[in-house]
């Protein structure tokens, strides 16, 4: 009868406790800033249209066999420089950009912070 | 004067309509084996390296210097890859027709290139790179990566193919802005 009553006794409370972990998680997932990766690969920018939270971090990693870039289009305010075959680089986002490979200037992309 | 500029406009005209008929060309060609596969891929690059050297060297023009920069690095880079890729195959390159005609028409271009400055000189390399890459895009696509035999082969050619649009583009949007 006892050990019956510590069963549900313990039960509720492990529930409790995971109740608890899912609000901690979630509300800290809110907060914590995400990582996105665009993809570069066949010469496009993949997702070429990206949108994230202010403060998100962006890599573009190179899948491509030739250096690219990524250079913020219409001022220039921000580039990666030459990124190498297999190289990556990342850059936490504050602003919406279109941005462009400036070797490659047929390739653009965009990225809308929301 | 006129009589030159004639002459170097047909012998661009023929050039032109000579690579373009290639295709055709190759197709009744016996099929190449991966060794002269590999001397085509090696020399259609290498043409397109000599041809940007040219305008690093007499070009004015900001952006026709840095596509022609962008033509020696990434053909360089594709050079590169498929030397090792051949190396690591045990495969030595082999001339055929296809890469002797690409040298042939590629001498006559770099006399045409050579023989001109300024705008014309702008005007006839991005001409050229558009001409070039689109018989190229046609070879690739139509003869070398059909009927590549080794599987990384082929798909060295496959990744090779985007490269070789977005100079196309590249060099149509440079050409556009050259007209205006
Ligand atoms: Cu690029």
């Amino acid at each position: 009868m006892k050990s019956r009553w510590h069963q549900y006794r313990n039960s509720i409370g492990w529930l409790y406790i995971l109740l608890l972990l899912n609000i901690i998680t979630s509300c800290t997932q809110k907060k914590t800033p995400k990582m996105y990766i665009v993809e570069i690969k066949q010469m496009q920018f993949q997702p070429a249209d990206l949108t994230v939270q202010d403060g998100d971090t962006v890599a573009w990693i190179n899948h491509d066999m030739v250096p690219h870039d990524i250079t913020e289009e219409k001022s220039k305010s921000w580039t990666s420089g030459p990124l190498l075959p297999n190289k990556s680089w990342s850059m936490p986002v504050t602003k919406s950009a279109d941005y462009y490979c400036s070797i490659h200037v047929v390739m653009k992309g965009r990225i809308t912070v929301q | 004067m006129k009589i030159k500029f004639f002459a170097n406009w047909a012998a661009h005209t023929i050039i032109g309509a000579a690579i373009l008929s290639m295709p055709a060309f190759a197709q009744q060609s016996p099929q190449l084996s991966d060794a002269e596969i590999a001397s085509v891929a090696v020399t259609a690059n290498q043409i397109d390296i000599n041809n940007a050297n040219i305008a690093k060297q007499k070009t004015r023009n900001e952006e026709v210097l840095k596509f022609a920069q962008t033509m020696a690095t990434d053909h360089k880079a594709v050079i590169d890859q498929a030397v090792a890729l051949v190396t690591k195959l045990g495969v030595t390159p082999k001339d055929n027709a296809i890469s002797k005609k690409l040298l042939a028409d590629a001498a006559q271009t770099e006399k045409a290139l050579h023989s001109k400055n300024g705008d014309a000189f702008n005007k006839a390399y991005i001409d050229n790179e558009v001409t070039y890459h689109q018989a190229v895009i046609n070879v690739v696509e139509n003869v070398l990566i059909p009927q590549a035999q080794n599987k990384q082969l082929k798909e060295l050619l496959q990744s090779v193919a985007p490269v070789l649009h977005s100079h196309l583009e590249h060099a149509q949007m440079i050409q556009k802005q050259i007209v205006k």
